[in-house]
């Protein structure tokens, strides 16, 4: 039994940023790098499935991105990952969200995992959609936004409840192997002791290039423009209300232009 | 000694040897070997007691550094005994009760085994015998006297146990409920008791026994003449004769009552290893291996063990182990301890109490249990609760008072490590170490804005990574971010620069000092922040640190030297204070307020300066007045620990709650002064929670000082400084 488990680098960005001179992504100086919130309760749900089945069912991680990636994968196997692997290229490089499901496709293809547990979404680009696409090129059933889940380690089908719009839950059943992605809050992922990412650090981490899974990981999209809008304006209209109705329909004037 | 022409006159009438004492006279032989094998019994008994408790304790790990200097250490336990210093503080009426109850017991034990050595040893092998004549005589009057010491400081302990009580001789345990099957602590009072009993029989049937030998005796006139060198048996005697006891009777009272001595005598001794008597031992070792800082230098960690901290009982200490034994349950920690008063569940006394039943129960059967049966955190009976764990602040309070030199606050950060390990910790402090270990600060902010106070300076802050200064001030993480400290912040960079003071800061370069993410448990964190807080610091040019938190003063006074980092660091009382002796600040106006001050946890107990913000206070015209508990007994803001982190239960009074309705009780009090970042945000917060805002303020010391500067000069400095 297997599980591999998708994870990504994110940005997270200081309180004052500055964009990069190309304008296509924040400056490197104030990004601040993490693993993506989602991951850290996909990892937890795949270590739970793991530590009831008595540890046997292997846990790999697997992160696409340059070397420095490499230290959320130290976290994941601080937090008890049996593998990790790292995949990149530097052809990779500003490659959209289709581009990595691509890679991570061609990865799940040599590892053929029977269950892979993404995260809904990643925190800084939030396009909430390399898992599905995943399972979209796998040819494998999916859940997204899983919020709740039933299965232990072997079973055919895995039982999942979906998070929907006002609060309903959509149960369904899937069967393995899948591709879920996990909502926050389905768990309580555990903290990773900075004694056990230093030891972590001594373990190895795979490496792979796109090129050696073979796999075609042209991007469908690409960026043309990072830029903060600019703030809309609000005023407080006083006066008595036909005075009100009089200033609004000023304002839509000279926002039409009329 | 055996010269018959000696002071005490009179003996003069007697030859020497004659004075001395019977001791198996009238026993038929069979009796007397029956004395024998009954005393080698007990001897084989309070051995086998001996070498199991060892066992115990070399069951825990290592300890290396306990191990060195042991003579010194053993000079400064004997002085700690003989002295009873740590027995008399905050309570010395049972300071010299067992006082009179130590004295009593090591003169009659000295007595005991006198006569065993002559009796037995000098004489038998060598035909020399001591135990006559003057000798003999002085040695009666000696130990009389012990033993109304003896009697005198056990009826003194009765009463306390019986009619004084003292809350913290109470056992209830504020970490289990009644019914829980470790809550009864019935057993330690019945002990107690047992032994109280137990000492006075032996003393006082050691009385009756020597009056009625008296009386026995006493047509013999070498013992009867002489009988007022034993001046309790004497009176005694008189009692027996005046209520018609004669030779004969006495003598066959004293037949009875001599098995009957010897005999709980024996069983005493034999018991001591099993008894709360062991604590003659186990203190005394206890103390011996006192480490003099240990709340303030936390051990280090092997970064290769395969495991952290105490989780099995087997991972404490040798010494740790010991320490369990050397409680004598006196309740001072209990008493002092914040988190307990503030009704959570820990008592410091609790904990070792636990932890020593624990270790008794696994560790003193031949064979260790299995590894699950040796876990000491969890539920179950004996085991430690991690939120008793996480009550803990760490400050020290009950390692100060211990009378014995219990650990308790390395204990319990070395069980917090296993937690930490384990990720059994609240979310909210989980998140803390996470945004530490991303940012190096516990507010989550960026490096860049660690200096942002700087900019609401009327002059230029040194970089000291970037020009050598005099002084590098380390700031900390409460004083550099929390926006009410950014003034008293502020306050200090003016008083620096006014003094003329070359002063610089690391600016982004530091990182959280780490003393509180060490006392959490998080060592792997702790390590990171103290090795990037010292890589800065060996690059920038300066000759000492100041700093206005006491937190980040004690780690790294004490314990970045474990990491290579040896610094000279001064508290910026002790440096104000410098600057004022020197002329080089000069408070002028008087301020007259009634203030009183609160020791911080780590400037004060940690690090024993009390008489520098005190002498502050006078320097600038204030009235001091302390509050009940303060100096060594200070109460703790409650944020030490890692508490600061962790929200508190509501519904229960706060420990800085607690303080503030303590200071309020002061009449007309109008300041209290604090001189730590912590303490100001804690404090603030209470005043307004007790519904004491309006009658008084709190201050940093900082604050009066610049107050008590002449604005007029303030103003010139500063154009100056421009
Ligand atoms: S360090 Fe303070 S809070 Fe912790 S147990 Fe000791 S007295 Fe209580
Ligand atoms: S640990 Fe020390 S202070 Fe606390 S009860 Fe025991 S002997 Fe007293």
């Amino acid at each position: 039994m297997k599980i591999l488990v998708p994870v990504k680098r994110i940005a997270a960005l200081e309180e004052d940023f500055e964009i990069r001179d190309d304008g296509r992504d924040v400056d490197g100086d104030f990004i601040n790098w993490d693993l993506n919130e989602w991951d850290d309760y996909s990892l937890e749900t795949a270590m739970q499935i793991k530590e009831a089945a008595g540890g046997e069912p292997e846990v790999v991680v697997v992160t696409v991105g340059p070397d420095d990636a490499e230290e959320v994968l130290r976290k994941c196997l601080a937090k008890g990952a049996d593998r990790a692997i790292r995949v990149w290229d530097d052809a990779l490089e500003g490659a959209d969200q289709l581009a990595i499901a691509r890679v991570l496709a061609g990865v799940a293809k040599t590892e053929a995992p029977d269950l892979i547990l993404a995260g809904v979404q990643s925190s800084d680009h939030s396009h909430g959609c390399t898992g599905i696409a995943l399972s979209a090129l796998l040819d494998m059933p999916h859940a997204a936004v899983v919020a709740a889940m039933t299965y232990s380690a072997g079973d055919a089908k895995v039982r999942v409840q979906r998070e929907l719009e006002g609060g309903m839950l959509h149960a369904v059943d899937v069967s393995t192997p899948a591709v879920l992605t996990i909502q926050l809050g389905i768990n309580t992922p555990r903290y990773a002791s900075l004694r056990g990412i230093k030891q972590a650090a001594a373990r190895p981490i795979e490496e792979l290039s796109a090129a050696d899974l073979g796999a075609d990981f042209a991007s469908a999209s690409r960026v043309r423009r990072m830029y903060v809008p600019e703030k809309s304006r609000a005023q407080m209209i006083e006066g008595s209300p036909a005075e009100q109705a009089a200033r609004i329909a000023e304002i839509i004037r000279e926002a039409t232009g009329a | 000694m055996d010269n018959a022409a000696s002071t005490a006159t009179t003996s003069l009438y007697f030859a020497p040897e004659q004075i001395t004492r019977v001791l198996f006279e009238g026993f038929a032989s069979s009796a007397i070997y029956l004395f024998y094998i009954i005393g080698i019994a007990a001897i084989v008994v309070f051995c086998h007691g001996c070498y199991v408790q060892v066992r115990k304790y070399r069951r825990g790990a290592g300890d290396t550094a306990s191990q060195a200097q042991i003579k010194d250490r053993l000079v400064a336990m004997v002085g700690t005994v003989l002295s009873h210093r740590t027995i008399k503080r905050r309570d010395t009426g049972a300071g010299h009760a067992h006082r009179l109850i130590f004295f009593g017991f090591v003169l009659l034990f000295i007595g005991t085994a006198t006569i065993t050595l002559e009796y037995d040893i000098t004489a038998r092998l060598f035909g020399f015998k001591f135990w006559y004549g003057d000798f003999y005589l002085w040695f009666s009057l000696v130990l009389d006297l012990a033993g109304v010491g003896l009697i005198a400081g056990m009826l003194y302990m009765m009463a306390r146990r019986g009619w004084i009580k003292p809350p913290k001789l109470d056992y209830a345990r504020p970490d289990r409920e009644p019914g829980d099957p470790d809550f009864d602590r019935s057993g330690y009072r019945r002990e107690d008791w047992a032994f109280l009993w137990a000492l006075i029989i032996i003393a006082a049937t050691g009385f009756v026994l020597e009056a009625a030998r008296l009386v026995w005796l006493q047509d013999r006139p070498e013992v009867w003449t002489l009988r007022w060198w034993s001046p309790v048996g004497a009176l005694l005697a008189e009692g027996m004769r005046a209520a018609g006891l004669g030779a004969e009777g006495a003598g066959s009272l004293r037949g009875g009552l001599w098995w009957f001595h010897g005999a709980i005598a024996l069983v005493f001794i034999a018991l001591i290893p099993r008894t709360k008597v062991k604590h003659i031992f186990t203190a005394s070792g206890s103390l011996m291996f006192r480490d003099p800082l240990a709340a303030q230098r936390l051990p280090k960690t092997d970064p290769d063990a395969p495991s952290v901290g105490y989780a099995k009982i087997t991972d404490l200490t040798w010494k740790h182990l010991l320490n369990l034994d050397a409680c004598t349950k006196c309740g001072r920690c209990h008493e002092a301890c914040p988190a307990r008063a503030a009704g959570a569940p820990l008592s410091p006394r609790d904990v070792i109490l636990s932890l020593r039943e624990f270790a008794n129960d696994a560790l003193e059967k031949q064979s260790l249990p299995e590894e699950a049966k040796l876990d000491i955190h969890g539920k179950d009976v004996g085991q430690v609760f991690m939120e008793t764990l996480w009550s803990c602040r760490t400050c020290m309070a009950c390692v100060e008072i211990c009378p014995v030199a219990v650990e308790h606050v390395p204990i319990i950060v070395q069980m917090r490590r296993k937690l930490v390990e384990e990720g059994q910790m609240e979310p909210l402090l989980q998140k803390t170490l996470q945004t530490i270990h991303k940012t190096g600060n516990s507010f989550g902010e960026s490096k860049r804005k660690r200096a942002a106070w700087t900019k609401g300076l009327d002059f230029p802050v040194k970089d000291a990574r970037k020009e050598p200064v005099d002084v590098l001030w380390f700031v900390g993480d409460y004083a550099s971010f929390d926006p009410r400290n950014q003034k008293v912040t502020q306050g200090f960079a003016r008083l620096l620069n006014q003094a003329g003071v070359n002063f610089g800061i690391l600016y982004e370069g530091e990182s959280n000092a780490g003393n509180d993410v060490r006392r959490v448990g998080e060592e792997g964190l702790y390590e990171l922040l103290a090795e990037n807080n010292i890589a800065t610091l060996s690059s920038a040019g300066f000759k000492r640190i100041v700093t206005t938190d006491p937190h980040s003063f004690n780690t790294i006074k004490n314990e970045y030297p474990d990491f290579g980092g040896k610094y000279e660091i001064v508290h910026y009382t002790q440096m104000v204070l410098e600057l004022i002796r020197e002329g080089r600040l000069t408070p002028d106006r008087k301020l007259g307020y009634r203030t009183t001050y609160h020791d911080p946890c780590h400037l004060g107990r940690f690090n024993k300066e009390y008489d520098a913000p005190r002498a502050l206070i006078e320097a600038v015209g204030c009235e001091l007045v302390d509050m009940a508990r303060s100096r060594d007994n200070s109460f703790c803001c409650g944020a030490g620990g890692g508490r600061i982190w962790i929200p508190d239960p509501v519904g229960k009074d706060k420990p800085a709650q607690i303080r503030m309705k303590e200071a309020a009780q002061i009449d007309g009090l109008e300041v209290f002064a604090v001189a730590c970042p912590k303490d100001l945000t804690m404090f603030e917060d209470a005043l307004k929670t007790t519904g004491n805002e309006g009658r008084f303020v709190v201050r940093e010391l900082i604050e009066l000082i610049e107050e008590s500067m002449a604005p007029r000069q303030i103003a010139e400095e500063a154009v100056e400084a421009v």
